[in-house]
C-alpha cells in the first residue's frame, strides 16, 4: 500500500516537473472547442452534447498512451529501474500506484471540456440518468487504468513502442466511436470496435445523456469492465516477464 | 554573395542531419504502418463527422481541412528538433561556430515538413475517393504546390515560435500540440472563416494555413482564378512575415539565452 | 556456531546470451566472504565483472550458477529479507530523478524502503545534512555538479538505513577534494559497523580506504589482501633508488641476474628495477661495498600490482 501511495505521489510531483505530462489538459478544451464549432455550423445543436463527451475520452487515452504507457520506459531510461526492483516494497504497487493517479487526474478535462463548451458556446450538457452516468465514468476510468498498465508494460517487451504510441492515438479514437458512433463507421470495421472498451463506454455515456430509455445498461456496462480488466490481466502478467527479464536476463537492466 | 552560399551550404547539411535523425526513428515499415496509419485515422476522423451529419458537402470540407493540416502539423513536429540540439548538448557548439544558428535551425526540420506535405497529399487523393469525394482533373494538380506552401508557410511560423520557446526546452512538447490543435481550430480547417467573429477571423488570416486552405478549396470547387491567387498571395505573404520575424528575433533569443544561462542544460 | 558473514559469495556464475552474440561470461566461478564491518574494494579494468557482481548481490540480478548470501540470505529465494538489510550506490548521471529536488529524491525511496512519514522527514533532513546537501536540498538536481549528485546517491543509498552498502565507482568523475571528502564518509560509515563493498578503478581509493581488496579481471578473482600485503606479492618487483652513483657501479650492477632495468631519473636519481626473489639483497650489498650510502628501496604500489597481474591492456578492453 505505502508503495502505490509512493508512486501515486510521485506521480503527482512529475506533472509539476514535467510539463509535456499536461499536454491533455491543453489540447482538450481545444478539441471541445473543435468539435462545437463542427456541429453547431452544421445546426446541429442536438449533437453538441457528443462533442463534450469526446474530448474527455481523447485527454483520458493520451494520458493512458504517453503518461501511463511510458512510465516503466523512463525509468530505465532514467536508470532507476534497478533500484526500484531492489527496493523493498513491490514494483508492480509502485507502477499501479503512478497509473492509477495519472487516470484520475485525467478526470479534470470533463470540467475543462464542459465549462468551454458552457462559457464560448453556451452549450448546457444535461444528464439524464445519472447514476447510469457516474457507474460508466467510474468503471471507464477502471478500465483506462487496466489498459494504462498493459500499455506501460507492453512498451518495455515490444520493440516497436515508440511507433505504436505515436500512432496509436487516432486509429482508437475512430475505432472507439468516441465522436461519431461506431454505427457509422462501414460495417467490416464494425467488429473490430467491439473489442475496444471506448466504442462501449462512449455509447454508455451518450446514451446518458438522451432522454430515451437506456437498454441493456447492465450487459453494456459490464463489457467496459470485462474488456479493462482484460487489458488490466495481460499487464500484469506482462509485469512480471518484465521482473524476470531485469533479473533474470540483464536485457533491461540498462538501456 | 560569399555569405549566401555559406549559408546555403549549412542549410544542405543541416537538411541532411535532420533527415538523417528522421529515419532514424522511422523504418519505412514503420513509417507505412504507423505513422500513415495514424494520419489516414485523423483526417478520416473528422471526415465521419460529415458522414454522421450526412452531408457530403461536410465530409468534403472536413476532410480537404483535415488532410491539408496534418502538412501543418508536420510542420509544426519539426520545432522538435530544434530544440534537440539544446538537448544534445550540442548547442554550445553550434553557438561557438561561425554560421548563423538560425539558418541551422531552419534548416534542419525540413525533412520533416517535407515528409508531411507528402503525407497530407497522400492523405487527401486515397481518403478523397474513399468517402466518395470526386476530385476536378487536371485542376486538382494545383493542390500539390499549395499544401507545400501551407506546409512552408506553418513551418516559418513554427521557427518562429522555436525560437521563443528555446530558452524554456521543458515546455517544447506543451508548445506543439497546442500550437497544433489551435492551429485545427482557428484556420478555417474544420468550420468556414465566416463562422468566427469579425475580430477572430482577422486574426485567423494572420495564421499560416488558413489563406492556403482557402486557395485550395478554391481549386476543389471550381473558384474563378481571381480568388485562388489572391488566397495564394496572401498565404505567401503570410508565409514571408513568419520568416522575416523568425530570423529577425532568433538572435535576440539566443542572446538572451547566453545572457541569463538558460541555454545550458542538456537535460 | 559461526558468526554470521555480511557477504558470502560460493562459486558465483553469471553468462550473459545477447541476441545475435556469443554468449559472454561475466563472471567465472567467484568466491568471495565479507565480515560485517569491513570495507571491501573490488579492484578491476571495465568489463571485469565487478558490475555483475554488484548486481547480483543486490538481488538485481540473478546468477546463472553458485550461491550469494546477505547476512545469511540467499539474494535469490530470499530477497525479502535481503532488500531491507542492502542500500546501492550506483555512481554517474543516472539513477536520479533529475527534474526534482534531492529532498524529494529522497522522500521517495524513503516511503519505498517502508519508512513511516515522520521517519522519511527526519532520516532525509538528517542524511541531506551528513552529505553536505542541506542549502541546496530543495533545489533541482538537475542543476547539481557530479560531486554533488554523487553525494546524493550516497544518501539516497542510506535511507534505508542500510547494513550494507553497495558503492558502484562512486568517486568517478569526481574532484579530488570531493573524492577526499566522501572517502571520509566512508570511514564514518564503517564507524557505525556497516559493510561495504566498493568497487573502483581507483588505487589510491582502494590503498586508501579498503581494508582488503580483490582483484578482479574478466570474471575471475586474481587475489584478495590487504592493500599492503597485495604490494608484497609482488615484492620480488621491488625497486631501489640511488642518489648518483659511477657509470662503473650502474654497469656492474645492470649485470646482476634479476636486475631488470636501470635507469636515470630526471632529478639525477638512478632507479634500479628487480623482478626475482633474492635479488634486492644482492643489490644492496654491492651497492654499500661500493661506497653508495643514499639508498632507498620501496614496494610497488598497488596500481603497479594491479598493472602486473593484469597485464598490459591497456586501452582495449
Amino acid at each position: 500500500m505505502r508503495a502505490f501511495l509512493a508512486g501515486a505521489r510521485m506521480q503527482l510531483r512529475f506533472f509539476r516537473a514535467y510539463p509535456d505530462g499536461l499536454i491533455p489538459f491543453f489540447t482538450a478544451p481545444m478539441f471541445s472547442i473543435i468539435f462545437q464549432m463542427n456541429f453547431r455550423h452544421a445546426g446541429r445543436q442536438d449533437l453538441t452534447a457528443y462533442a463534450a463527451i469526446a474530448p474527455v475520452f481523447i485527454a483520458l487515452w493520451w494520458l493512458a498512451l504517453f503518461n501511463s504507457g511510458w512510465t516503466i520506459t523512463t525509468e530505465r531510461w532514467n536508470g532507476t529501474i534497478e533500484m526500484l526492483v531492489a527496493a523493498p516494497s513491490s514494483f508492480a504497487a509502485n507502477i499501479f500506484g503512478r497509473i492509477t493517479t495519472t487516470t484520475l487526474v485525467g478526470v479534470v478535462s470533463f470540467v475543462e471540456t464542459w465549462g468551454v463548451a458552457r462559457l464560448i458556446f453556451g452549450t448546457k450538457v444535461t444528464i439524464h440518468h445519472v447514476w447510469p452516468f457516474l457507474a460508466t465514468v467510474v468503471v471507464t476510468l477502471a478500465a483506462m487504468a487496466g489498459t494504462a498498465v498493459a500499455m506501460a508494460a507492453l512498451f518495455v517487451l515490444a520493440r516497436n513502442a515508440t511507433t505504436f504510441s505515436n500512432s496509436a492515438s487516432f486509429p482508437f479514437y475512430v475505432l472507439g466511436g468516441i465522436l461519431v458512433p461506431v454505427s457509422v463507421l462501414p460495417h467490416w470495421i464494425q467488429p473490430l470496435s467491439s473489442a475496444v472498451f471506448l466504442s462501449w463506454s462512449a455509447d454508455l455515456l451518450r446514451a446518458a445523456l438522451r432522454p430515451t430509455p437506456m437498454h441493456d445498461f447492465a450487459f453494456r456496462l459490464g463489457m467496459v469492465a470485462f474488456l479493462g480488466a482484460c487489458g488490466l490481466a495481460v499487464g500484469t502478467w506482462s509485469m512480471r516477464v518484465i521482473l524476470v527479464r531485469v533479473r533474470g536476463s540483464g536485457e533491461l537492466g540498462t538501456t | 554573395m560569399r555569405n549566401l552560399v555559406s549559408n546555403a551550404r549549412v542549410a544542405w547539411y543541416a537538411i541532411l542531419s535532420g533527415a538523417n535523425d528522421y529515419w532514424a526513428i522511422f523504418t519505412l515499415k514503420s513509417w507505412i504502418f504507423g505513422w500513415c496509419v495514424r494520419m489516414i485515422s485523423q483526417v478520416s476522423f473528422f471526415a465521419l463527422i460529415g458522414k454522421l451529419l450526412r452531408s457530403d458537402l461536410q465530409t468534403e470540407f472536413l476532410l480537404v481541412g483535415n488532410a491539408v493540416v496534418i502538412a501543418a502539423a508536420a510542420a509544426t513536429f519539426a520545432m522538435f528538433m530544434t530544440t534537440s540540439e539544446r538537448g544534445n548538448g550540442t548547442l554550445s557548439l553550434l553557438l561557438a561556430s561561425p554560421s548563423r544558428p538560425v539558418v541551422v535551425f531552419a534548416a534542419r526540420g525540413v525533412y520533416v515538413m517535407a515528409d508531411g506535405v507528402f503525407s497530407a497529399l497522400l492523405g487527401l487523393f486515397i481518403l478523397g475517393p474513399a468517402f466518395g469525394l470526386h476530385f476536378p482533373f487536371p485542376r486538382i494538380l494545383l493542390v500539390i504546390p499549395l499544401t507545400l506552401l501551407v506546409g512552408t508557410s506553418a513551418y516559418c511560423f513554427s521557427t518562429f515560435l522555436a525560437g521563443v520557446i528555446l530558452r524554456y526546452r521543458e515546455i517544447t512538447g506543451l508548445v506543439v500540440n497546442a500550437t497544433i490543435v489551435t492551429l485545427m481550430a482557428l484556420c478555417g480547417v474544420n468550420v468556414p472563416v465566416s463562422f468566427y467573429p469579425t475580430w477572430l477571423g482577422w486574426i485567423s488570416r494572420c495564421l499560416p494555413i488558413t489563406n492556403g486552405l482557402e486557395a485550395i478549396r478554391d481549386v476543389i470547387n471550381g473558384s474563378p482564378w481571381s480568388s485562388i491567387a489572391a488566397h495564394t498571395g496572401a498565404e505567401l505573404l503570410v508565409a514571408s512575415v513568419w520568416l522575416s520575424l523568425a530570423l529577425a528575433t532568433f538572435g535576440r533569443f539566443m542572446r538572451a539565452g547566453q545572457r541569463d544561462g538558460s541555454l545550458e542544460y542538456a537535460s | 556456531m559461526a558468526a554470521v558473514q555480511a557477504v558470502e559469495i560460493e562459486e558465483i556464475r553469471r553468462v550473459f546470451t545477447p541476441r545475435k552474440r556469443d554468449p559472454v561470461t561475466a563472471l567465472d566461478g567467484v568466491s568471495l566472504t565479507i565480515p560485517v564491518g569491513e570495507v571491501h574494494g573490488l579492484l578491476g579494468p571495465n568489463g571485469a565483472g565487478k558490475t555483475t557482481l554488484v548486481k547480483i548481490l543486490s538481488t538485481v540480478l540473478l546468477p546463472t550458477d553458485g550461491r550469494a548470501l546477505v547476512y545469511g540470505h540467499d539474494v535469490v529465494t530470499e530477497t525479502k529479507a535481503v532488500r531491507p538489510l542492502i542500500g546501492i550506490v550506483f555512481g554517474g548521471e543516472r539513477g536520479l530523478y533529475t527534474r526534482l529536488t534531492a529532498r524529494q529524491n529522497l522522500e521517495y525511496w524513503g516511503a519505498l524502503y517502508r519508512l513511516s512519514g515522520a521517519e522519511i522527514k527526519e532520516r532525509s533532513a538528517m542524511l541531506l545534512e551528513r552529505v553536505g546537501l542541506t542549502d541546496r536540498a530543495d533545489q533541482r538536481v538537475e542543476e547539481y555538479s557530479r560531486g554533488m549528485k554523487q553525494r546524493l546517491h550516497l544518501a539516497r543509498g542510506l535511507m534505508g538505513d542500510a547494513r550494507v552498502l553497495f558503492l558502484d565507482e562512486p568517486t568517478t568523475g569526481m574532484d579530488p577534494l570531493a573524492a577526499r571528502e566522501f572517502r571520509t564518509l566512508i570511514g564514518e560509515l564503517k564507524g557505525e559497523g556497516r559493510t561495504i563493498l566498493l568497487t573502483t578503478h581507483d588505487m589510491v581509493e582502494a590503498e586508501t580506504v579498503c581494508d582488503r581488496v580483490t582483484l578482479i579481471d574478466r570474471g575471475r578473482i586474481l587475489a584478495t589482501e590487504t592493500p599492503r600485503t597485495l604490494g608484497s606479492l609482488i615484492s620480488r618487483f621491488q625497486r631501489i633508488d640511488i642518489d648518483g652513483g659511477a657509470d662503473r657501479l650502474i654497469a656492474d650492477i645492470e649485470l646482476i641476474p634479476g636486475v631488470s632495468s636501470v635507469a636515470v631519473q630526471p632529478d639525477g636519481s638512478t632507479r634500479i628495477e628487480v623482478n626475482e626473489e633474492g635479488t634486492t639483497a644482492v643489490v644492496l650489498k654491492q651497492l654499500v661495498d661500493a661506497g653508495v650510502t643514499s639508498v632507498k628501496t620501496s614496494l610497488p604500489s598497488l596500481e603497479e600490482v594491479y598493472v602486473q597481474m593484469i597485464g598490459e591492456r591497456g586501452l582495449t578492453v
